[in-house]
């Protein structure tokens, strides 16, 4: 058997275990049932059907969102970046810690439908579950790379960059709906006062939402692709939130969705702050 | 049926170019989609686009009229198209939005103007892609007779047929040498197997609460795309803009899929939950068009469950219906 065929089972060995002694009444993991085997989310409550679970490497999307507003102890199949969004979730006072079950898998990466691995994944720096009440491990999987960040580039080169991404987008706001972080009840694009959103796909609107959005995710975004995975147009949507984030680490040495008791970046002040992250204040460098 | 090599369709291509917009699929580095494109670099293989050429006739946005307090100006632009390889999927949708934009009490005099503006050529799948249901809605891949040219693809050489006066004015501007006359004369096949459909005699409310419909779509992030990219999601929305003075009123795509769609300016919102809303998805295409038109509003061209990002699939959700409405 496969290690992730082996991790499969105990996926399910677990989601039965938990159903049976009522520990969750909810199992949200993934089944092998999407076109061309992306494996798409599945809610088990019922013991009979945990053999729908699956683990593999076309788990893609990121369940986390899911736990949001729901009733009753929910367990979570999460891929290492799912659980820093679990995380920060409860970090931000959105879920409760009691009320998840965190099975945390070990991840090898994932792949699109031709086996290319995904972008996030060929970058991502946390790949065992940060947080977890079981881990399910995979020996085969590797330390991750250092980080690598993009390049310094001029204003005028960032901006034929952006502008090139945009291009493409058509404005459905898929990747923010695929965001764990994007819980608002309603988005500044969704608001009626101030006209945030022009109701016309033109470059200041897509640009509008896009910067917006980094901002919003200044601290928060926990680096699992699910944005640019959602967006059916092939716009690197994480360009800008991956900028952001290094500013964070950089200004606040914070990473996301790591540790319960961190406070995040963006919740505190420290007299010591760096000026740079405030308006006006000294430049970047 | 008369062939024609590909290359000299990219020369009719760039002859019709000179006068008129060419649209059709490419290639952007990720994915293939539809857009403005020129004869040399527009696909000439089997790819499907992620989204549908709707958009060049049912523009995502689009100015409809300008107004003061004294006079109000209808726009009449519409940059003529050639709309190059649809497939018979996106022609069969097309017959759908002809249906619902033309055939009912109002006929619509934008919709009107793209399409007597298009020139539409439609191109026959060699395969089903992934995700493809077309056969399952009663529809024959290779072919729709709602173009104008219609082209089956044998390798380096198209078959041609015309099915329309514009379709046929277009080839006579091809090269001297491989000047084509050559009218349709097939129909489209009816593939076997059973039909996925709903009988238009069913009352809508029976299904609101019989189906299941939270559980059929848990896991959808209710993000919309699949309407935005689906060949036959035609509701919109206006918008006012004020410009020098005057009023710009534009009609824009909307989505069933959004809360704000349905909701009331007292705050009330009858589709309150996202499976309210996949429901009005799905009676939409498959049951109210159909009472309205006699055409379900789905060609099974799959794109929505291939691009949906949690693999919601209309299709599975559309047999649990049946199963109900049975
Ligand atoms: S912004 Fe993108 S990568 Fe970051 S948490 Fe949200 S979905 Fe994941
Ligand atoms: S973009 Fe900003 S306002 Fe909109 S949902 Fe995301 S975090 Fe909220
Ligand atoms: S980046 Fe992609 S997913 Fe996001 S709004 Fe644009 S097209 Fe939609
Ligand atoms: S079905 Fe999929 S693509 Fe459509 S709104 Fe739901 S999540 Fe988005
Ligand atoms: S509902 Fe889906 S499969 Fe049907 S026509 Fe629209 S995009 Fe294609």
């Amino acid at each position: 058997m496969s290690v992730l065929e082996t991790q499969a089972q105990k996926v399910r060995d677990s989601a039965k275990k938990l159903l049976a002694d009522a520990t969750a009444q909810t199992v949200i993991g993934y089944a092998d049932e999407g076109v061309d085997g992306l494996c798409v989310p599945v809610f088990i409550t019922d013991v009979k059907d945990v053999g729908r679970l699956v683990w593999n490497r076309r788990s893609v999307p990121n369940l986390a969102s899911y736990l949001i507003g729901r009733k009753g102890k929910t367990a979570i199949v999460a891929k290492p970046c799912d659980a820093r969004a679990v995380v920060n979730l409860i970090v931000e006072n959105q879920i409760k810690r009691d009320d998840v079950h965190i099975i945390g898998m070990d991840c090898p990466g994932m792949t699109d439908a031709a086996g290319a691995a995904l972008h996030a994944c060929e970058t991502c720096q946390v790949n065992t579950s940060p947080v977890f009440d079981e881990r399910i491990e995979n020996a085969e999987v590797k330390p991750v790379s250092p980080e690598k960040r993009d390049a310094e580039r001029g204003l005028d080169e960032n901006l034929a960059r952006f502008t090139k991404e945009m291009e493409k987008c058509i404005l459905c706001f898929s990747c923010r709906q695929a965001c764990y972080g994007c819980y608002c009840q309603t988005c500044f694009m969704d608001r009626g006062v101030p006209d945030w959103h022009p109701e016309s796909p033109d470059m200041g609107a897509k640009m509008l939402y896009h910067l917006g959005r980094a901002m919003h995710l200044a601290g928060r975004c926990v680096e699992c692709g699910a944005c640019e995975n959602a967006c059916a147009s092939g716009v690197d949507v994480r360009y800008l939130i991956r900028e952001v984030t290094g500013f964070v680490k950089e200004l606040y040495g914070y990473d996301t969705g790591l540790s319960l008791e961190d406070q995040p970046a963006m919740l505190t002040y420290q007299p010591d702050d760096r000026e740079v992250g405030f308006l006006g204040g000294e430049a970047h460098g | 049926m008369a062939d024609i090599k590909k290359e000299t369709m990219r020369k009719l291509l760039a002859k019709l170019a000179e006068s008129m917009t060419l649209v059709g699929p490419s290639d952007n580095g990720k994915v293939v989609e539809y857009k403005k494109t020129d004869a040399d670099s527009v696909l000439m293989d089997d790819r499907i686009s992620y989204k549908s050429p709707k958009e060049f006739y049912f523009p995502q946005t689009e100015k409809l009229l300008t107004f003061s307090r004294d006079e109000a100006v209808e726009n009449t632009d519409v940059p003529p198209t050639v709309i190059f390889g649809a497939k018979p999927c996106d022609l069969e949708a097309l017959r759908v939005m002809n249906a619902v934009f033309m055939e009912g009490r109002y006929a619509d005099p934008f919709f009107d103007r793209h399409m007597s503006q298009n020139l539409i050529i439609g191109v026959g799948c060699l395969k089903k892609k992934p995700g493809c249901f077309c056969d399952e809605l009663g529809l024959d891949m290779e072919f729709s007779d709602f173009c104008d040219i219609m082209l089956t693809d044998t390798g380096d050489t198209y078959k041609v047929e015309h099915l329309s006066e514009k379709g046929e004015k277009a080839l006579a501007q091809l090269p001297e040498t491989a000047k084509v006359t050559c009218a349709n004369k097939r129909t489209a096949k009816k593939p076997d197997g059973d039909v996925i459909g709903l009988s238009a005699d069913i009352e809508d409310i029976t299904l609101f609460d019989s189906v299941n419909w939270s559980d059929l779509t848990a896991t959808c992030q209710g993000c919309g795309m699949c309407t935005y990219i689906c060949p036959t999601c035609h509701c919109f929305e206006f918008k006012d803009v004020s410009k020098d003075g005057c009023v710009e009123r534009y009609r824009c795509w909307d989505s069933c899929i959004y809360p704000k769609f349905t909701l009331h300016a007292s705050g009330h919102n009858p589709r309150a939950s996202r499976a309210d809303r996949y429901r009005q998805r799905v009676l939409h295409k498959y049951l109210y068009v159909k009472k309205n038109t006699g055409h379900a509003a789905c060609t099974g061209c799959g794109r929505c469950l291939r691009s949906c990002p949690v693999g919601v699939n209309i299709k599975t959700v559309a047999k649990a219906v049946m199963e109900v409405a049975k």
